[in-house]
């Protein structure tokens, strides 16, 4: 597969740089503050900006249906890429980017399940929770039907194990490779092809159910 | 009243069940499919890359990247 190249941050110095050296776009981010939710966001890096918009929508994606949670899921993912922005120097093109981001994204939101998990805090995701999740410029009957169907795929989902859950997110990406998915959830090719075979099964079986 | 107007309103209602129905109707072959679907219709709230970008603009800077102290290094030594 063609990996795409990036170019490195040019926000990057070993100490802070003094008040008078911060570059004008971050000086005016800073200032301004948050900016209006219609316009596009001012990034002090431009160039983390362009990774983010390439894949943003996965990350997000990936987060809510493995959280089942929209609200988590946006919190995961501003937290999976903040992190990703601060290690972005360590990051030396040997998997995709695409690969890079989704070991943070696996590892923040196992992180999370457990610790609600420890907590015994109740999921309440289907009470409310779906309003927010579909996007505000589609049409009422739109967005009926991908709250309709997100629910239906959220619910098979859930009553998945937490290992098929994630494989099954994670070929769903045209992206992502049989050799990449191995890489990532540590086992080898055959392990991944197995377990997606059980994996689909077990999803179509409680997918039905929900018709 | 217009007389037509409860066979317009009874057509229009049929039409739009018709097209619910033809929306909600579509087959999948995998569950790779179904859920490439979803990710497609499932955009990450608009709010979130403004809050990433903030949290960013609020970073000091991150450390040197390996090619770039490996670079200074070897200018420095040059």
């Amino acid at each position: 597969m063609a990996r795409r190249e990036y170019p490195r941050p040019s926000l990057v110095s070993a100490e802070a740089p003094p008040a008078e050296a911060i570059p004008d776009f971050k000086a005016r981010a800073l200032r301004e503050g948050p900016s209006s939710p219609g316009a596009p966001p001012t990034w002090a890096s431009p160039e983390f900006g362009a990774i983010y918009e390439e894949h943003s929508r996965q990350i997000y994606y990936l987060a809510l249906r493995f959280l089942g949670d929209p609200t988590q899921a946006e919190d995961a993912a501003h937290d999976v890429f903040l992190k990703a922005y601060r290690k972005l120097g360590e990051f030396r093109g040997e998997s995709a980017m695409r690969t890079w981001l989704y070991r943070i994204t696996i590892n923040h939101c196992k992180n999370l399940l457990q610790t609600w998990h420890q907590r015994h805090m109740v999921n309440n995701a289907e009470d409310n929770l779906w309003e927010t999740a579909a996007a505000s410029t589609e049409s009422p009957l739109r967005v009926l039907e991908i709250k309709e169907l997100g629910q239906r795929i959220q619910k098979a989902l859930h009553l998945l194990p937490q290992e098929y859950r994630l494989l099954l997110l994670l070929v769903a990406d045209r992206q992502m490779s049989y050799d990449e998915i191995a890489v990532l959830t540590e086992q080898s090719v055959d392990a991944v092809r197995g377990k997606l075979h059980r994996a689909r099964k077990a999803f179509i079986a409680q997918f039905q159910k929900f018709a | 009243m217009n007389p037509k107007t409860p066979k317009l309103q009874q057509q229009q209602k049929q039409e739009t069940t018709e097209e619910i129905a033809s929306r909600t109707a579509r087959e999948f072959a995998s569950p790779e499919e179904l859920l490439r679907h979803d990710a497609d219709q499932t955009s990450p709230p608009r709010a979130l890359a403004h809050r990433v970008a903030e949290s960013i603009a609020k970073e000091p800077g991150c450390t040197r990247s390996w090619w770039q102290r490996w670079f200074s290094r070897r200018t420095t030594n040059s």
